[in-house]
Parts: C-alpha cells; sequence; structure tokens
C-alpha cells in the first residue's frame, strides 16, 4: 500500500469498532429511546454480552442508561448522548477514508 | 452477535441493517389508531345526522362527545398494547403533534357552550384534524397519509358552502378519507415490510 493512502486513514474509534456496540449505537442513532429487550432482539445477542457492552458504552459517556420499572418488570432503556452521537458522526468520516 | 472487531465492509453493513431495523419500526401498528378515530368519527357522525333528520331535536348534539369518550381510551388501550421497546423521533414528533391539536379540538368544543355561534365548529374541528393528518404523513414521509391530509384541507371548506347539518355528511366523508382509507393504507404497508423481513 502506498505511503500517501496509509497516512490518510482516520483511526477508527476503537470503541464503536466492535461488532456489537456498533450494532446498538447504529440503532440508537435513530432513536428517541429503546428498552434493552429491543436492543437485544434487533442486535441477536446475549443478554450478558450486551450487557457488558452498554456498560462500556455508558462509561464512555457515549450512551445514557436508566435503569426503572414498566408496571413491576424491570426495565432499562438506553439513550444516544450528544457524546455519542458526535463519535458515531467521526467514526462514519473515518469510515468514509477507507471506502473513499 | 459477538464483539468481535470488523472490517471496514462489516462496519458499513452493520449500521445500514440496523438503521433500516428502526425505519421498519415506524408504521407498526400505526394504521390501527387511524381506523379507530375514523370508524368512531364515520359511526357517530352518521347517527347524529340521522337523528337530528328525523326528529330535529338539537340535544342530539351531545353524542358528538362520544367521539373523546370512546376514542381517547381505545386509543390509549392500543398505544399500551403496541411494542414499546423503542420510541422513534418520528413517534415521538407525532404523539406530540396530536397531543396539542387534541387540546385544541377540546378547547374550540367546550368555548362552543359560551358561544355555540363564535365559529363554524365543523369547519374549524375538520381543518385541524386535517392538518394534522398531513403534517403526520410528512413526519413520517408517508405519501398517501399526505395526500389524504391535504385532500382533507380542501375538502374542509366544502363545509363553508353547505348548510345546516349537511355538514355533517361532509364530515362523515372526511373521516374516509383523512382516516379510514390512509388507515388501511398504512396498515397494508406495515403488513407487506413485515413479510419482507420475514422472508
Amino acid at each position: 500500500m502506498p505511503k500517501d493512502n496509509v497516512n490518510s486513514f482516520r483511526e477508527l474509534d476503537p470503541l464503536l469498532h466492535s461488532q456489537l456496540r456498533l450494532a446498538v449505537m447504529s440503532l440508537l442513532i435513530s432513536l428517541e429511546e429503546a428498552d434493552f429487550v429491543y436492543l437485544r432482539e434487533k442486535t441477536g445477542s446475549t443478554a450478558g454480552n450486551l450487557s457488558v457492552q452498554l456498560d462500556k458504552l455508558s462509561q464512555a459517556k457515549y450512551i445514557e442508561v436508566d435503569k426503572g420499572y414498566s408496571g413491576k418488570k424491570p426495565r432499562t432503556v438506553c439513550r444516544i448522548t450528544d457524546t455519542g452521537r458526535k463519535a458515531f458522526e467521526e467514526y462514519l468520516e473515518a469510515l468514509k477514508t477507507y471506502i473513499g | 452477535m459477538e464483539d468481535k472487531n470488523l472490517t471496514q465492509n462489516e462496519s458499513l453493513e452493520i449500521i445500514s441493517r440496523m438503521i433500516k431495523e428502526t425505519r421498519n419500526n415506524m408504521e407498526r401498528g400505526g394504521g390501527n389508531i387511524f381506523l379507530l378515530w375514523g370508524y368512531i368519527c364515520l359511526i357517530v357522525s352518521l347517527a347524529v345526522y340521522c337523528l337530528l333528520s328525523n326528529t330535529g331535536d338539537y340535544r342530539f348534539n351531545w353524542l358528538w362527545f362520544a367521539i373523546p369518550v370512546i376514542g381517547y381510551p381505545g386509543m390509549i388501550y392500543m398505544l399500551k398494547k403496541r411494542e414499546k421497546g423503542a420510541i422513534t423521533i418520528a413517534s415521538r414528533v407525532i404523539s406530540n403533534i396530536w397531543i396539542v391539536l387534541g387540546i385544541v379540538a377540546g378547547l374550540l368544543s367546550i368555548y362552543m357552550f359560551v358561544d355555540y355561534k363564535a365559529y363554524p365548529i365543523m369547519f374549524v374541528m375538520s381543518l385541524l384534524i386535517n392538518s394534522g393528518v398531513a403534517i403526520s404523513g410528512l413526519v413520517i414521509r408517508f405519501r398517501p397519509i399526505v395526500v389524504a391530509g391535504f385532500l382533507g384541507i380542501l375538502l374542509s371548506f366544502g363545509m363553508l358552502m353547505v348548510a345546516g347539518i349537511n355538514q355533517i355528511l361532509i364530515f362523515a366523508l372526511l373521516a374516509v378519507i383523512m382516516l379510514i382509507i390512509p388507515g388501511h393504507i398504512l396498515n397494508n404497508a406495515s403488513r407487506k415490510v413485515k413479510a419482507e423481513n420475514n422472508a
């Protein structure tokens, strides 16, 4: 690969460059909010794995996680934050440098 | 789905697939709320028309309040029953539009008790509801609803040209055009999307 091309590639955010975390962020980017069950169904992940990845996104302040109740059932609701939205947009910009 | 690293193409594929999933979410069950309001408006307006034309007793106008009395609990029940795993930005916008329109419609009806000649209530209500339908259609970018809304807005002016209880027949026609037909079209589209996803 020519040296010029290598230099023009932008680094991809390692937090987003993983299958499940990217899927979660891609869902949340076009939603106001989504609950844990919805995210698990749409991503096809296991509850344990999803929970770990949501924690990572939450620690990076990419998403907000609210743990509450819907009637008597516990319900975890996730929302993307401004930081998360910005990180997602930057990830897309960086991705373009590899594809374009 | 595993927590593994991706190639650039895999990243793009995930992003587009997940965004498509959220788009499908938008139309699901939306038609049923249009149908609920549409059939209530149609049945109540035809009932009021028949009773007024046969008896001439204007107390039957009280029956109009059956629309919110049946409609709002029915809508709340449907919204609770609907999948509530995710809220799209569009559905939040549409809910807020209808909350505002519902409050305005309620206030307009209540003011009729103060001065029933203050404004042509059937015309104002039709204009209000049809504007809501057109805006909802534009928000979800669903052409049949946009067309129904604007057609309804135009037909609302017909009420100014028709006298007396014949306005009620136009209102019944509007219920079919602005709510019932778009409701069925929306449900059909929703079923098609579901079938494509399952294929």
